[in-house]
């Protein structure tokens, strides 16, 4: 039974990593760990068009000395393949994304499958290391590494927060 | 055949005028027209990811709201991200100009139509998303009237440029990951700015 109250430590992982500002394209699940960011009168939160938008946008602000975090569902990761490698991997701008894992355990949308079956395989495909933190012990202990290595790598990192840690959707 | 400037002459004129500002130039063309014309430590060049450059300058805009940010996209790259002009009529950050080379063509890849040669108008299009000041010229008097609104006003700015088709002259220094290392050190340099006006 998934703690209620993954959603704050999420949040609370990337602001103590200096992250002030977001992009996003909400979805049912990452829009637990926004309403904690919008509440937050020391965060800025940007809702994009389209995920790839947001990380040009985060991409931009790194550049200008301000880390990011890109919240999405892991159907925006597809959305965002060719920006990730020809923009964050080619240039090493690093960002922080944090995902929903859709399409796997318990998933009753069969449009949701392919892209959420693919998920950590398209990040290994663009060497970005990811956690798939299942509860929110295992987030704690995992979650500043991940951050800290991404930005001594310059490269991108993801978090994909399976229906373990957040509840999922339930139809 | 309407008129247009071209892209070396847009460059040039916005060349004159630059002092602190961040210039972000688009993949192709626009990148290697501005490496001839301006190469300048505050410019932020793009070789890849296609469509992005408004949303990166919006970043840097944001990030950094002392620093007037103008950047240099192209009508094929536009036309990949147009979700990004609504973007920036909601997020409207006063220090931000889009400026889009308009030649109707995807140059790079062998001068293909794009939308905007048949039915589609930019300008037209960021209105609809929001923007105040979005504008198309299509003469170097009107592009001078253009630099002069958008240096002294403020932004979101959004002008379509419509310049002469044909490629740059010259090649391109792809040094992807120094070019970025020069520009964030230089703008991290850059002491914060007065307020304007």
């Amino acid at each position: 039974m998934a703690d209620a109250n993954w959603s704050k430590h999420m949040a609370d992982v990337l602001r103590r990593n200096g992250i002030r500002l977001f992009a996003t394209v909400p979805d049912y699940i990452v829009t637990q760990v926004l309403e904690h960011l919008w509440s937050d009168s020391q965060c800025r939160v940007v809702t994009v068009c389209r995920e790839e938008e947001g990380l040009g946008l985060l991409s931009g602000a790194f550049m200008a000395g301000r880390r990011g975090a890109l919240i999405m569902q892991n159907s925006g990761l597809g959305n965002c393949v060719n920006t990730l490698g020809s923009l964050n991997v080619a240039s090493q701008i690093p960002v922080v994304l944090v995902m929903s894992h859709r399409g796997d355990l318990g998933e009753f949308n069969p449009a949701q499958v392919p892209v959420g079956q693919a998920a950590k395989r398209i990040l290994e495909a663009l060497d970005i290391r990811s956690l798939m933190p299942r509860s929110i012990a295992d987030l704690e202990a995992q979650a500043d590494g991940l951050i800290t290595l991404g930005y001594t790598r310059s490269l991108p990192v993801a978090f994909i927060l399976p229906a373990e840690l957040t509840g999922g959707k339930l139809g | 055949m309407s008129a247009s400037v071209s892209r070396a002459t847009a460059t040039s004129l916005l060349a004159e005028r630059l002092s602190s500002e961040v210039v972000v130039s688009n993949l192709g063309q626009a990148t290697l027209e501005l490496q001839r014309r301006a190469h300048r430590p505050l410019n932020c060049y793009t070789f890849g990811s296609m469509g992005q450059c408004s949303s990166i300058g919006l970043g840097i805009a944001l990030a950094r709201p002392d620093v007037r940010v103008i950047c240099l996209d192209g009508d094929g790259s536009l036309l990949m991200n147009l979700g990004s002009l609504c973007t920036i009529a909601t997020t409207a950050p006063r220090n931000y100009a889009l400026l889009i080379w308009d030649n109707e063509v995807h140059q790079t890849t062998g001068g293909q139509p794009t939308a905007t040669a048949a039915r589609s108008s930019l300008a037209g299009i960021a209105r609809g998303a929001g923007v105040e000041k979005a504008l198309e010229v299509r003469t170097e008097d009107e592009l001078r009237g253009a630099y002069d609104r958008l240096f002294a006003e403020d932004g979101p700015f959004v002008v379509a440029v419509k310049t002469e088709k044909g490629r740059a002259e010259g090649t391109l220094d792809r040094d992807v990951v120094g070019h970025t290392r020069s520009f964030i050190q230089a703008l991290a340099a850059l002491p914060p700015q007065p307020a304007r006006r």
